[in-house]
């Protein structure tokens, strides 16, 4: 039985949890127009939200960090001996520690929205009983169906241990990251409800919103790219995509925020398409509920699944369908009064951007389709069906150029009516540059398809446009601090495709298998295994195979893939073993070593693997740059 | 006007989603073919659910005996209704049934196997539910007729009683 003192702390964090769920139905009730708070009301009550949540979540990481094993989440997931780093991450490694987070990220968003100097009564009223109705709902799930403050009836000394492949810095810090970007989003979807609940949709609206779509993005963008950075070096697949569809279910709210960060600028600026921001905004914070619907559900089998409950899923399901339905329903009746006729000229700015909106949103259909329709043809057919990376690249790659093309011209147009001389004045000497480079480069490599050039092509001329209109040369200021957020973004998001399309050209990979002394080559690179050593680490012993890179004769890199073997729970996992190089990283992964007296080795080679994450690096940073400018002006 | 019912669009997509991920929550995957069959199982080692055996590891499966492993857990209805044709058929004469224990609390496995008997030779605790990624699972139960460490034969869902004199003992037959 567990002791008092673990009674004592399921109860209470329990308990604070169920204050904050009774301080949110309080506050549902700015729904209604004739309850309308101070500034100080409100301030006080979403403090009590955060407040509670957080001591909650504050109690759940004490008893990872003591070992509480009366607890069943800290026996189902961590164990004495893991390293405190993974003990923390322990607590929101889990479905029922990560649905606490949700509820707290999603008190902390309403938080700071609401010490953000929001001088909109009225909308601020509506925001927080949105937000408060999603705590709610949240909060019934967290306390009804999955509460981690369950205590267990047997005492043990030990717990089951967390999965090891799931031990990794990276890893530990993903998950809050994704989530600040996905319950980010709950604000923006507020916005939309606040805006056609009170009927007012309009520049002023827009100005509100848009640094908080910014910061969610940033994360959002941010989060992705540690998963998929994770996946590169330590999944050992040789890749940082997979279309694996928690991956997809990560994507699909980034591409219809980028639509929405984009034509929020529309609005801001020329007071149109409100019905269109509006249905992103409900888009985007669905996608991201689906994303969690999708991974809590286990309809989707993945690395990523937790524990596969149907009771679950159906509250999720529940939830989503009440969120969607209610939102619709009033986009179904506010929708059209909201549109200002603002028109605009086919060849404008405007007319760019809405392009650009169809070109993700498309991309976004792409790969909803891809993820939903095994589960479709399971449904209606009867038949297992697996939609691999093939379909996905065929099919968006053709909607890439075009995207590419607009992004490239879009910035350089005016608004509301502009022409096609005007940019191609601007244009010309940055196509006839690009167009030299990529010509050059598909000669020197020797790899002529069209496909391929045409990328090349494409991504130098945003580059190389953006960069010329980004830099302006005045006397101090080499960049125009307005659009440098954009240039950034904007180059980097060229330099990722061209380094992808340049990755997925040159890769190459072979699987070899070697014993002591053996000299293995691929691609002018000669690898001599040199030895296997026995390591220990700190909750794992491992296999170490230590092989060298040589060039003329001479050592010049080693390379260390190991095999850990983990105890409890007892798990074998692959380490790879990776050397950055500027232009190109090698990489080595061995396999779990049979009954045999050799091993198999698989050497990848990877070239622009650093200009891949520079690329997504620039397009985050460029999004900060933007925030930090709005902030200061 | 008639613009206006563009803006309905969103809730009809809505509700054909809903019921469709509804559907897809409830649906009955027994009739998948699979993969797997015909290929070698996969490697594995998992640590006993009781405490006086081994691990059980795939080599366990490498066997001129045909095997059987069932992928069951305590939270799942159907296995309860598949425990006593699996108590049936492990009283039959050379046969051997493995368990691995899918995405389950241990102790709620034991004491599912103490309340309803123990079919089992061994049975391996997967409760990330890794292995079970591996033999790909759709939906427990599942089980697999396993000869010299290849797949013959895998089944989804709970094995009823009639299924198994018309499948499963004669594929057992032919194996030996």
């Amino acid at each position: 039985m567990a002791g008092s003192m673990s009674l004592t702390l399921s109860f209470i964090a329990t308990f604070s949890l169920v204050v904050c769920f009774a301080v949110s139905l309080f506050q549902m009730r700015y729904f209604f127009s004739k309850y309308e708070a101070t500034i100080g009301n409100h301030l006080l009550l979403s403090t009590i939200q955060l407040a509670s949540c957080l001591f909650s979540f504050l109690i759940l990481i004490y008893v990872f960090l003591t070992s509480n094993f009366d607890f069943q989440i800290v026996y189902s997931n961590s164990h004495t001996e893991k390293p405190f780093l993974y003990k923390l991450s322990g607590a929101w490694g889990n479905h029922e520690g990560s649905l606490l987070m949700w509820i707290l990220i999603l008190t902390i968003f309403n938080f700071f929205y609401v010490i953000s100097n929001s001088s909109d009564i009225k909308l601020r009223n509506k925001i927080v009983a949105n937000q408060s109705f999603l705590i709610l709902g949240f909060l019934s799930f967290c306390l009804l169906m999955s509460s981690p403050f369950i205590l267990l009836k047997e005492n043990f000394s030990q717990g089951l241990g967390l999965n090891p492949i799931l031990q990794d810095p990276l890893l530990a810090i993903h998950p809050p990251v994704l989530y600040l970007g996905y319950v980010g989003f709950s604000l923006v979807f507020s916005f939309a409800i606040g805006g056609m609940l009170n009927n007012k949709v309009d520049k002023e609206w827009a100005s509100a919103l848009k640094p908080w779509i910014l910061i969610a993005w940033i994360f959002l963008t941010l989060g992705i790219a540690l998963g998929s950075f994770w996946a590169y070096y330590e999944l050992g697949w040789g890749g940082f995509w997979f279309w694996d569809p928690v991956e997809n279910a990560s994507l699909m709210p980034w591409l219809s925020a980028t639509a929405l960060l984009h034509c929020i600028i529309v609005l801001e600026k020329r007071d149109t398409l409100q019905s269109w921001t509006i249905l992103l905004s409900i888009l985007t914070f669905s996608l991201s509920l689906i994303g969690t619907f999708l991974v809590r559900s286990g309809i989707l089998n993945s690395v990523h699944t937790f524990a596969s409950d149907p009771g679950r899923g159906l509250f999720i399901l529940l939830f989503l369908a009440i969120v969607l339905l209610f939102s619709f329903s009033l986009f179904a009746s506010k929708g059209s009064t909201l549109e200002k006729s603002g028109s605009f000229g086919a060849i404008s700015r405007e007319s760019g951007i809405l392009v650009n909106n169809w070109l993700l949103l498309t991309i976004l259909f792409i790969v909803f389709l891809g993820t939903i329709y095994p589960l479709f043809i399971d449904l209606i057919l009867e038949k297992s069906l697996t939609v691999g990376p093939q379909y996905y690249v065929t099919t968006i790659t053709p909607i890439v150029f075009l995207l590419l093309i607009f992004m490239t011209i879009t910035p350089l147009v005016g608004w509301t009516k502009g022409s096609i001389n005007q940019v191609l004045v601007k244009i010309k000497y940055s196509l006839i540059l690009s167009l030299t480079l990529a010509f050059a480069i598909s000669l020197y490599f020797d790899l002529f398809s069209i496909t391929q050039a045409i990328i090349l092509f494409l991504s130098f001329s945003l580059i190389i446009t953006t960069l010329f209109s980004g830099i302006k040369f005045s006397q101090n200021n080499i960049f125009v601090k307005s659009i440098l957020g954009k240039t950034l973004s904007h180059a980097g998001f060229g330099l990722f495709i061209l380094s992808v399309i340049a990755n997925a050209t040159y890769s190459e990979e072979k699987i070899y298998d070697a014993k002591v002394k053996d000299t293995l080559e691929l691609n002018n690179h000669q690898f001599v295994f040199e030895k296997v050593n026995h390591v220990e680490g700190e909750n794992y012993n491992s296999i170490q195979a230590v092989f060298s890179l040589l060039e003329d004769n001479k050592t010049v890199k080693q390379f260390m893939p190991e095999i850990r073997f983990y105890d409890d729970p007892p798990t074998a996992t692959s380490e790879t073993s990776i050397v950055h190089g500027l232009f190109s990283d090698i990489y080595l992964v061995m396999n779990v070593p049979q009954y045999q007296d050799s091993i198999s080795v698989r050497i990848h080679v990877k070239p622009f693997m650093n200009f891949i994450w520079l690329g997504v690096f620039m397009i985050i940073v460029g999004g900060m740059f933007s925030i930090i400018y709005r902030i200061k002006n | 006007m008639k613009n206006k019912i563009i803006y309905f669009i969103p809730i009809v997509v809505t509700l054909f989603m809903c019921l469709f991920f509804f559907f897809s929550l409830s649906n009955d995957t027994s009739k998948l073919s699979s993969p797997i069959i015909g290929k070698k199982v996969p490697e594995f080692s998992l640590v006993s659910l009781f405490q006086n055996k081994e691990n059980f590891n795939s080599s366990a499966l490498y066997s001129k005996t045909p095997k059987i492993v069932n992928i069951f857990a305590s939270w799942c209805v159907p296995c309860r209704a598949e425990h006593d044709v699996l108590m049936l058929l492990s009283k039959l004469e050379g046969v051997e049934i493995y368990g691995i224990n899918y995405k389950d609390d241990p102790i709620k496995a034991k004491n599912f196997i103490n309340e309803l008997g123990n079919p089992y030779t061994n049975v391996g605790i997967d409760e990330q539910g890794r292995t079970g990624i591996d033999w790909g699972v759709y939906g427990i139960p599942e089980s697999f007729i396993i000869h010299n460490g290849k797949v013959i034969y895998k089944h989804i869902g709970p094995i009823h009683i009639s299924e198994l004199d018309d499948t499963i003992l004669p594929i057992l037959k032919d194996l030996k």
